[in-house]
């Protein structure tokens, strides 16, 4: 019926192709030149760094993403995430009332209402264990710790 | 390396695949050399039909085999050997075709082995006694390898495996994992390009 669905005649015409070998002589010096081919292989193993070139340059293949590029994108999409929801800085706890926990036991009050820098010495003080003691303020605001200046330390 | 001698295999009575992986992974080398005699021709060929590059497929299958011997002892078994060495072959293959396309922009014709025929096994007989036969047939597959590169390389996987190697179609879908269906749906898409590109050269 339909005749252009019969592909017979295609299909011989495509067997014409078994024909196209290098012959006998090729493939019985094959394995030999396969010997030789490893050993030069050997001796130019590539360097580390060119790994990670042809993951940085060619991050898929044939349009499928590389294992390395799924695993570093996913890598970097955690540190991204943990980034932005982790603590505001290392060694601080934020606590009620805009007030944070320092890792040394000093406490700091802040004006959560306010963005204007706030210390209140007396909270360090008492925090500190008591006058005279040497301590390193950190300046906070209503968004967490943002420097230490050492013309405010007491 | 030292090899066992005690335990080489003896070739002649036919060990499987397997059973040569498993001696080359132990460290008997000759295994090796002959999976390598029992692959070398089929893997050239569907190197060779997907690059239409006879110094190309000679460079890619010395990397295939090379690439398949460090990898063996990653191998475990969950395919056959014969799948697992034709899948590096074709991924590999896939790899060069992408590096050449973005080197060098299209396929050009001007890659395609010119030399070709007096290169091929041509049956003696044809090449000797009809010089105008082998004149013609040279046109002709000039014309097969041009077509071929027409179609997309997954298409023209299918025609080399299927049509060219006489590879079943649930075979061919373990090697490029995929279904038979698609296999069988790319390779009637690939038939239907090949026969309008070929058409003239087609009785009907």
């Amino acid at each position: 019926m339909n005749q252009k669905e019969d592909f017979s005649e295609l299909q011989k015409l495509l067997q014409l192709k078994r024909l196209e070998t290098p012959g006998e002589a090729y493939f019985e010096k094959f394995v030999d030149a396969f010997h030789q081919y490893q050993r030069q292989e050997i001796l130019r193993e590539e360097p580390w760094y060119s790994k990670v070139l042809e993951v940085l340059f060619e991050p898929w293949v044939a349009g499928v993403p590389r294992l390395a590029t799924v695993a570093g994108s996913v890598a970097c999409l955690i540190a991204g995430v943990a980034f932005f929801l982790g603590p505001v800085a290392p060694g601080i706890t934020p606590l009620a009332d805009g007030k944070v926990a320092h890792a040394k036991g000093i406490i700091v009050a802040a004006n959560s209402v306010d963005d204007s820098l706030q210390i209140q010495p007396e909270l360090i003080e008492t925090a500190a264990g008591g006058e005279g003691t040497q301590l390193r303020p950190l300046y906070v605001n209503g968004h967490g710790a943002v420097a230490y200046d050492s013309r405010l330390a007491f | 390396m030292s090899v066992d001698l005690t335990k080489e295999i003896d070739l002649e009575n036919g060990p499987t695949d397997e059973e040569l992986v498993a001696e080359t992974v132990k460290g008997n080398l000759a295994s090796y050399d002959e999976l390598i005699r029992r692959f070398q021709s089929r893997l050239y060929g569907v190197i060779y039909h997907l690059t239409s590059n006879h110094e190309d497929t000679n460079d890619m299958l010395m990397e295939v085999f090379d690439k398949a011997y460090r990898s063996l002892p990653t191998f475990r078994g969950q395919s056959s050997f014969y799948t697992w060495i034709y899948r590096i072959a074709i991924n590999r293959t896939f790899n060069f075709l992408e590096k050449r396309k973005r080197r060098q922009g299209a396929m050009s014709l001007n890659e395609i082995d010119e030399d070709g025929l007096p290169k091929y096994d041509m049956p003696d007989p044809i090449q000797r006694n009809n010089p105008s036969k082998s004149s013609m047939l040279n046109e002709l597959q000039n014309k097969l390898n041009e077509s071929m590169l027409g179609l997309s390389k997954e298409h023209r996987t299918v025609v080399t495996l299927y049509d060219i190697q006489g590879l079943a179609h649930a075979e061919i879908g373990k090697i490029m994992g995929t279904t038979e269906g698609t296999v069988r749906s790319r390779l009637h898409y690939a038939h239907k390009q090949l026969q309008k590109s070929l058409g003239i050269y087609l009785r009907r």
